[in-house]
């Protein structure tokens, strides 16, 4: 059952060297499809929009060719003709069957082929968002923009955010949503197999599409994408939007489909009461993504209309408003957070019993709890606008939500401690990622509060605290959660186990050096330095040089391990050391 | 298989001794507690930023009050998990095989302490929304007669200040001591922040739009800065200027010097 190719008893049956329909027709289909699409635009867009209709088209074309051209739509297409259902050998060759390492190259709709290529796409991801995080720390290592532009600089932190956060959004989900969750609940595949290749296949062209921004001159907003700058913004913006387009979409097909698979594939007697925590936390959280990412994806399709058609929905000039934009936005912004802490929290409640020997104290308590996060989490958005100018009747509601959340979030920690209370801890690696997760949670929850009350927003809105803050809870919550499941279902994934010393080694410089890198960065906030400075004033320097000095020693090891792991060439199995080829 | 991995005991050596786990880790926690709060209010006030104003002051002073209030939330925590990660660990040797390890007790959450837990932590939630909603009254109830306007322009990217009553218009903020203001705030382009830390001034410029900033008076003398806190495009990070904070009379020299007048009633409380 193992997902390695070289496992597979049966003698494989190749048919040709590269199999078509696969990610290499894909490729070409998009490729040509963009380019023809893109010409006909050139040739019917009105003279003032010429490049971004072009380039929209081109987009939408390479998205939508790029998934025929890996056969996609094959199954609709044949079925919509009247052509017999497909018989078991095309649903197996569809599953991967026989096709080696070419399967994870395919549209294949078997669940643990679909969880691999997620995982290897994360980290792949995480290496480029990590090379941005440590461009931008190199250029506020000193005082003046003196390593980029500041054209460059905002490209970079735009890069850097929306990178991470579609990828911290999908990184637990989607890897072992797909792998670990099926088997958790004893379902034999995920409930639509084939949306689930197709939503994997619908975020892979968003990488070319972003990344190409880089040549389009780049994006100034972020990686917020506020309106109006984003109307006014160069081509590279439109990049920006239809990456946010595919993976919305294709997060929402992902949250779907976990959602069925869940509630309708459970093994008898796989009741709700029984539910793995983790698949609780898979649930709630796509859930959550499902509901809130469309009104995210929404605002962005009008900034794509102010910009290929000229409509106003952010321009003052024409009776537009950027509150629109930041409303829709924040609507996503803040539920986001917890779509990538809930699965984290998911897989710490996994990780500590099993290392403790304990059960889960409290299960109920946790359901409950994350349950009540994701009620309550789409009903904090506007403390983000405090400042905005608008609905100010909102800020003490706001306020008193926004702090309310922390009640469930506290049921989280006591669970926590009450599980590793009187608990015979043995310190393996996903322990370590989980003790960190818990002792990060804290200090990110903390300055949480500091950023929900109106009187301290007043000084920290928009700066360097509020990015050390979020930094806490997306990294050394959500991430630390990441990598202690990476670490702990590696061997389930793979059939092997990593180097338990390289990974502590990884551990400690990671924590160590994300320390360093945001505690200093608090105190730049509470100095007043705001975010997204290319040009550090003077007296903002000796904090951040702290920061980027630490973040050497996150970066280093990590983009060595990640892209090591993530490539995995041979030079990966001298360094990674795959110990035993049995897990635990 | 070593000899030490085939004896089952479940308990700790303390706890043959008849230790409290419980008692130890409270003592522990009230003692770090205590250091805690001891050391915020201590250091806290020493790298609080500057402060110009009553609103950045009571800013401030939530800074240490929160802390505070965080530190015995925090030891807790940190407290009961290193102190039982610490004292019951397994100590078997590491290459014990799984199966042979002791597994830890069961411990369920009983009801009582589920709602002991949910009292204390929603007591400490209300209390941070309460001390935020009366911070947010006297930012915002505040409303003294004759405050000076000042208009706020933001455009890509520099602030242009200007003052209706006075009839002048400046690239750097003059602000008299001890005169409220009134800050409205608009955009020419695209969205911009106008904060100034030292007086606990935010708000956003929204182009087409005017807002109003809660009225603040400032204080102290001396010059700070105004940033802008939304990213507005290419030279974002240039858009900062100059305040000053001046006495009324050097204000009322720099509104004639300016080719104003000072019939705004400058002298007014």
């Amino acid at each position: 059952m193992s997902a390695l190719p070289a496992n597979d008893g049966s003698a494989p049956v190749r048919r040709r060297r590269v199999p078509v329909p696969s990610i290499v027709s894909g490729l070409g289909a998009g490729l040509l499809g963009a380019i023809v699409v893109g010409i006909i635009a050139h040739q019917l867009a009105s003279p003032m929009r010429t490049g971004d209709t072009t380039l929209v088209a081109a987009y939408i074309a390479f998205a939508i060719f790029f998934l025929a051209g890996i056969g996609a739509f094959n199954f609709p297409v044949s079925w919509g003709l009247g052509r017999p259902d497909t018989t078991r050998e095309e649903e197996e060759a569809l599953a991967g069957k026989g096709d080696g390492v070419w399967r994870y190259f395919r549209f294949c709709t078997d669940h643990k082929v679909v969880g691999v290529q997620y995982l290897i796409t994360v980290l792949v991801l995480f290496l480029v968002g990590g090379l941005a995080s440590f461009m931008i720390r190199l250029e506020q290592a000193q005082s003046g923009a003196k390593v980029f532009t500041p054209g460059t600089y905002n490209t970079i932190v735009g890069l850097h955010g929306i990178i991470m956060i579609a990828t911290t959004i999908i990184m637990l989900s989607a890897p072992f949503g797909n792998f670990i969750v099926p088997i958790m609940i004893g379902a034999k595949d995920m409930a639509f197999p084939r949306l689930n290749a197709l939503s994997f296949w619908m975020l892979f062209p968003a990488v070319p599409i972003l990344l190409s921004s880089i040549v389009l001159g780049g994006f100034p907003t972020g990686w917020t994408g506020y309106a109006p700058l984003a109307d006014q913004a160069a081509l590279g913006m439109d990049a920006y939007c239809i990456t946010i387009v595919l993976v919305g979409l294709s997060i929402a097909l992902g949250a779907i489909n976990i959602a069925a698979t869940v509630i309708t594939m459970r093994a008898p007697g796989m009741t709700w009461t029984r539910l793995p925590i983790f698949v609780w936390s898979t649930l709630f959280s796509t859930a959550l993504g499902l509901i809130v990412f469309p009104a995210f994806m929404v605002a962005v399709v009008l900034t794509l209309l102010d910009r290929v058609f000229g409509t106003g929905f952010y321009e003052a000039s024409l009776g537009g408003n950027n509150w629109a934009y930041e409303q829709l936005f924040w609507f996503m912004g803040h539920p986001e957070v917890y779509v990538i802490v809930l699965p984290a929290v998911g897989a710490v409640c996994e990780i500590v019993p099993v290392f403790t020997r304990k059960p889960l104290f409290g299960y109920k308590m946790v359901v409950a709890a994350m349950a009540a996060i994701f009620v309550i989490s789409m009903g904090v958005w506007m403390h983000h606008l405090y400042w905005s100018g608008a609905n100010t009747a909102l800020d003490t509601p706001i306020m008193l939500s926004t702090e309310i959340i922390s009640i469930p979030t506290g049921l989280v920690f006591f669970a926590l401690i009450g599980t590793i209370w009187r608990g015979r801890t043995r310190f393996t690696l996903p322990m370590m990622f989980a003790i960190a997760f818990i002792v990060n949670f804290l200090v990110g929850g903390v300055t949480g509060l500091y950023l929900a009350d109106v009187p301290t927003d007043t000084i920290y809105h928009g700066d360097m605290f509020t990015l050390a803050h979020f930094h806490f809870t997306l990294v050394g919550t959500a991430v630390f959660g990441f990598l202690g499941a990476f670490y702990y279902w590696f061997p389930k994934v793979f059939g092997r186990q990593l180097d338990e010393r390289l990974g502590k080694i990884q551990f400690w410089l990671l924590e160590i050096g994300f320390w360093g890198t945001f505690v200093p960065l608090f105190y730049a906030g509470l100095q007043g330095e705001p975010r997204w400075q290319a040009y550090i004033a003077g007296q903002y320097v000796s904090a951040n040089r702290i920061s980027s000095t630490f973040a050497i020693l996150i970066d280093r090891p990590r983009t060595a391990a990640w892209t090591l792991v993530a490539i995995v060439c041979a030079l990966t199995v001298a360094a990674i050391a795959f110990a035993s080829p049995e897990p635990e | 298989m070593t000899a030490g991995t085939t004896q089952r005991d479940t308990g700790t050596p303390a706890d043959a001794a008849g230790v409290s786990h419980i008692r130890r880790v409270l003592i522990l926690w009230i003692v770090l507690s205590i250091i805690g709060v001891v050391a915020t209010v201590i250091i806290f006030p020493l790298i609080n930023p500057t402060s110009a104003s009553a609103v950045s002051s009571f800013a401030n002073t939530t800074n240490v009050v929160f802390t505070a209030l965080a530190m015995p939330v925090v030891m807790f925590v940190l407290a009961f998990v290193f102190y039982s990660l610490f004292t019951f660990r397994e100590r078997h040797a590491p290459e014990t095989p799984v199966e042979e390890l002791p597994d830890g007790p069961n411990i369920q959450a009983s009801p009582r302490q589920q709602v002991a837990w949910l009292v204390i932590t929603a007591a400490l939630a209300f209390t941070t929304v309460a001390w935020g909603m009366f911070g947010f009254y006297k930012q915002t109830a505040d409303n003294p007669p004759n405050p000076l306007v000042v208009n706020v322009v933001g455009q890509q990217w520099l602030w242009t200040y200007s003052y209706p009553g006075q009839g002048v218009t400046s690239d750097v903020l003059y602000l008299p001591a001890g005169r409220p203001v009134s800050f409205r705030v608009t955009s020419k382009d695209v969205l911009h922040g106008f904060v100034i830390d030292a007086l606990g001034v935010a708000m956003d410029a929204n182009p087409g739009w005017w807002s109003t900033a809660p009225i603040v008076t400032p204080t102290r003398l001396g010059s700070y800065y105004s940033h802008c806190v939304e990213l507005c495009g290419l030279y974002h990070t240039y858009m900062w200027s100059k305040i000053k904070v001046v006495s009324k009379a050097s204000f009322a020299e720099w509104v004639t010097a300016s080719g104003g007048h000072n019939s705004g009633g400058t002298a007014s409380s």
